[in-house]
């Protein structure tokens, strides 16, 4: 069956089984292999995406419920060639050590600080606490979410992105 | 002065007659040194190519799973060739014998050895190709080489202004001759290495474009799923072939030595089609154990054999003879997985008589050990390319899955992928042995006379040659692979040291004491193990720094102040060990319902001391603060080094925490995150990581943050409750 889906603002018709994985269309479909499957139990975070601006568990949500749906994922988050801020901050933190979970941990981010612009040190660690790391790259992400958000003190979310 | 044509036709004709390469290696044809005009490119060595057009690429040899080497290797080259890191373009080595880890004779990446195996030879590569570069650009100058400096890629005139960029060079560059051993810089003259430099694959890694083995895409390729026997080593007879091939998209259904493998033209149809699956198991050689009944075994071993002695200083029996107190303890440790984000998987092409391989792999060679093993062909008819790893700790040593994945492709003749679940990855891994420790230790008065260790439990290379040795010798009967194994890898070259993996850290037990006894009593459960994040070191540490803390608690002496007695001849020891109790602030005032705890322990090569501070809340441990002190001599990057111990650290809290495989008749009873934790960034202590500054040749970071870390939560806790635990996971009861 046509599934009809807009991703990174690219639309696009597609033919697949209703029951399949948003992650799946995602990275076989697409060939937007940025987001990861880690666990297929929406337990660790590393294949989170934007449905409609929700941070989504994109191994365990079957694309039947996503027909018109606008997804953003890691690929579609910096614009015009330009890094995102929250990659940027990424980036001179030094957070990635495998980088396997990284486009899932910034993907949560970006959702919180579309929404809670200037977070507490609490919220941002409670918004993360659901991607997990297994490096332990834990306390870099937070210097780097906080970093956003103290560099420019109140984060702007770009029209149409996050 | 200007470069003209002419200069370069004269010198090139005169350099003609000459052409030595100190560095170059022969015998391989995957690896190419010299100029190749065509290309334009000049490899000097098996590591190094320069291009006329200024592109500098490094090929490395030590897989990049999280732990730095991409970048920490690169700035190795990149210092002595004088060129910004940030300008290197890293390229990952195929399998080739010039590409080996010189201390195991196999192109493997673990043991925390890539910088200390790369320290020497990677700048050398780096200095005699900037040496031969700057050699030629004299030559066309008519100056003394020795007179030319070099800065960020050009070689720079005597007289400070003139250049030629090494893309300019590169061609003469080839001609020239190395006499005699290449300079390296000295310290004072360093850099990048030492510096805080960011990682070189970050931005890759923050836009999704790392390329790890799960995002390798072939043409026309399809994806296969493989159940395996709930109880390791049962084997599939027969299964419900009709049902699984009606599913949509399945391509082919069939048993292989692995299980039974689906076939399908999308990942999603072979899972589905796999959930139809009705397999007939044969458990004839099956494991069919429960948790205590390991446990329990290791105990009989322990009582019947007293096992090998791996070191014996004084007369420990002596001792207890004399002895006014003797003390005994027994640990208990389990199976631990290493819960990798990258689930296992791999992709493999077979066409034309050969078999190409693409794998996260920390052991390529053995990779191609693994996919030549169920077919017609030999290891050298495999190619295996390696992916960035979406993690390793010792995991993507035992290669498995590359075997499925070689067995599906050898069949099916297209390229295929496989991937593993999650539940799959816990359910079906190689784990951290459980082990088992029975201390003994004596008193004479106040001081301890003697030291008893004994270890009870399986070594890995057991496990490993058990899965070379079919490969070489498919002939031969089972109960032969073990000797067969160690024969074979000598018979490639590879001399089978001896296995260390139960004993490491407790035969180099560093306190002073006058009798010290260190046993191993070899029994094996077969459940399957492998190589973790440190290894014997790891459950050692445990049993070593624990019952250290029990014997200063029976002499009535502070933790820190009865070890650091003991190390008067361990200056490196004893140095790490009263930095972190500084930084802690041992012995001054904690807030309320808080304890400290504190450990000490060498691995690889590099001195780890650690002092941890937590506290029992709702009934759950909570773990405030760890500070690390840390000498692994010369530090390459220290942001790499405190990334890699804080992650250790927080890879040792997991297991202290929540760590544990588990068996009930034969069956792993943990199927994914929710019942096999790790630690959570809620969860998260302050950790500080304090670097000696050193100048000794630099040892491994990888590995040693996790062992010290166990003991010093365990002795934090019974800091805070008088209850001495003496088996893993803790428990805050």
């Amino acid at each position: 069956m046509a599934l009809s889906l807009t991703v990174n603002g690219q639309h696009y018709s597609l033919d697949v089984e209703l029951d399949t994985p948003l992650l799946w269309v995602l990275r076989d479909e697409l060939n937007l292999k940025g987001t990861k499957f880690g666990c297929g139990a929406g337990l660790c975070g590393a294949c989170t995406v934007h449905v409609n601006g929700q941070p989504t568990r994109s191994c365990s949500t079957p694309v039947e419920y996503l027909d018109g749906a606008e997804i953003t994922t890691i690929e579609g988050l910096s614009e015009n060639g330009e890094l995102h801020p929250l990659q940027k901050a990424w980036v001179a933190e030094g957070v990635p050590q495998c980088g396997y979970c990284q486009s899932g941990q910034i993907m949560t981010a970006a959702h919180l600080l579309a929404n809670t612009p200037s977070p507490s040190r609490d919220e941002i660690v409670t918004a993360m606490s659901g991607n997990l790391c297994r490096c332990g790259t834990y306390s870099r992400i937070v210097a780097a979410v906080e970093s956003v958000v103290d560099g420019v003190g109140h984060y702007e979310p770009e029209q149409g992105g996050a | 002065m200007t470069m003209n044509r002419r200069d370069f036709m004269k010198v090139s004709t005169a350099a003609s007659g000459s052409l030595v390469l100190a560095v170059s290696l022969p015998g391989c044809s995957t690896i190419k040194t010299g100029f190749e005009e065509e290309t334009g490119q000049w490899s000097p060595d098996i590591w190094l190519e320069l291009t006329t057009n200024d592109e500098i690429f490094f090929t490395l040899a030590r897989v990049e799973m999280g732990q730095g080497t991409y970048t920490g290797l690169t700035t190795l080259v990149a210092e002595e060739l004088d060129v910004d890191p940030a300008r290197i373009k890293v390229k990952f080595a195929p399998v080739a014998p010039e590409y080996r880890n010189p201390l195991f004779g196999l192109q493997l990446t673990g043991g925390s050895t890539s910088v200390a195996s790369s320290w020497k030879p990677l700048r050398e590569a780096g200095a005699s190709a900037r040496q031969m570069l700057v050699m030629a650009a004299a030559r066309v100058w008519k100056v003394d080489a020795a007179d030319c400096t070099t800065q960020d890629g050009r070689v720079v005139h005597p007289n400070g202004i003139d250049s030629l960029r090494y893309g300019q060079l590169v061609e003469l560059a080839d001609k020239e001759v190395i006499r005699g051993d290449v300079a390296l810089k000295p310290r004072s003259e360093w850099k990048y290495i030492g510096r805080k430099g960011g990682r070189l694959d970050t931005e890759a890694k923050v836009t999704g474009k790392a390329g790890y083995g799960i995002d390798v895409e072939l043409p026309g390729m399809v994806y296969a799923v493989m159940t395996r026997c709930p109880r390791y080593g049962g084997k599939a007879t027969g299964f419900n072939r009709s049902d699984v091939m009606a599913w949509p998209g399945v391509l082919d259904a069939f048993i292989t030595e692995r299980g039974v493998a689906v076939v399908a033209d999308r990942y999603w149809r072979a899972r589905k089609a796999q959930e139809a699956l009705n397999v007939e198991w044969d458990f004839a050689e099956a494991i069919d154990l429960d948790n205590d009944q390991v446990f329990e075994g290791y105990r009989e071993a322990a009582n019947e054999d007293a096992g090998a002695q791996e070191r014996s200083d004084g007369d420990f029996d002596d001792a207890v003879e004399n002895a006014s107190r003797v003390v005994e303890a027994e640990y208990e440790q389990p199976y631990l997985d290493h819960a990798a984000m990258e689930p296992m998987n791999a992709t493999a092409w077979y066409r034309d008589g050969a078999m190409e391989v693409w794998a996260p792999t920390q052991a390529p060679d053995l990779a191609r050990i693994a996919a030549a093993r169920h077919s017609s062909l030999s290891p050298s008819n495999v190619t295996v390319h390696t992916t960035f790893l979406g993690g390793g700790f010792g995991r993507r040593l035992t290669q498995d899955y590359v075997e499925e994945v070689a067995i599906v492709a050898y069949k099916v003749k297209k390229p295929v992928k496989l991937i593993w679940s999650r539940e799959e990855d816990v359910r079906h891994g190689f784990w951290r042995p459980a082990m088992l420790h029975r201390m003994k230790a004596s008193f004479k008065d106040s001081e301890l006379t003697g030291w008893d260790h004994q270890i009870v439990g399986p070594q890995i290379l057991d496990w490993y040659v058990r899965n070379a040795a079919p490969a070489q010798y498919p002939w031969a009967p089972q109960f032969l692979y073990s000797t067969l194994g160690r024969v074979g890898l000598m018979a490639e070259g590879v001399a089978t040291p001896k296995d260390i993996s139960a004993i490491e850290g407790a035969i180099g037990y560093p306190y002073q004491v006058e009798n010290v006894s260190v046993r191993h009593t070899h029994t094996d459960p077969g459940v399957p193990i492998t190589w973790w994040r440190s290894v014997g070191y790891s459950h050692n540490g445990f049993a070593v720094e624990t019952f250290m803390d029990e014997l200063a608690h029976e002499a009535g002496e502070d933790p820190l102040l009865f070890r650091r007695k003991l190390l008067a001849n361990e200056p490196r020891h004893r140095a790490v060990l009263d930095r972190a109790a500084e930084r802690a602030g041992w012995g001054t005032p904690l807030a309320e319902g808080r304890a400290r705890g504190i450990a000490l322990f060498k691995s690889f090569g590099t001195y780890v001391a650690q002092v941890v501070e937590a506290s029992i809340e709702n009934g759950e441990i909570k773990v405030h603060k760890v500070t690390c002190s840390v000498d692994c001599g010369q530090v390459v990057n220290p942001r790499v080094v405190e990334d890699q111990i804080s992650g250790g650290i927080l890879f040792g809290l997991s297991a202290a925490l929540f760590g544990e495989i588990s068996f009930k008749n034969g069956e792993v009873q943990q199927s994914n995150f929710h019942d096999s934790r790790v630690l959570r960034t809620h969860e998260v202590p302050e950790v500080l990581v304090d670097i000696v500054d050193s100048d000794i040749e630099p040892t491994g970071v990888g590995e040693p943050g996790v062992p010290p870390v166990i003991p010093a939560l365990g002795n934090a806790l019974f800091a805070l409750t008088g209850k001495r635990q003496r088996k893993l996971p803790l428990t805050a009861g």
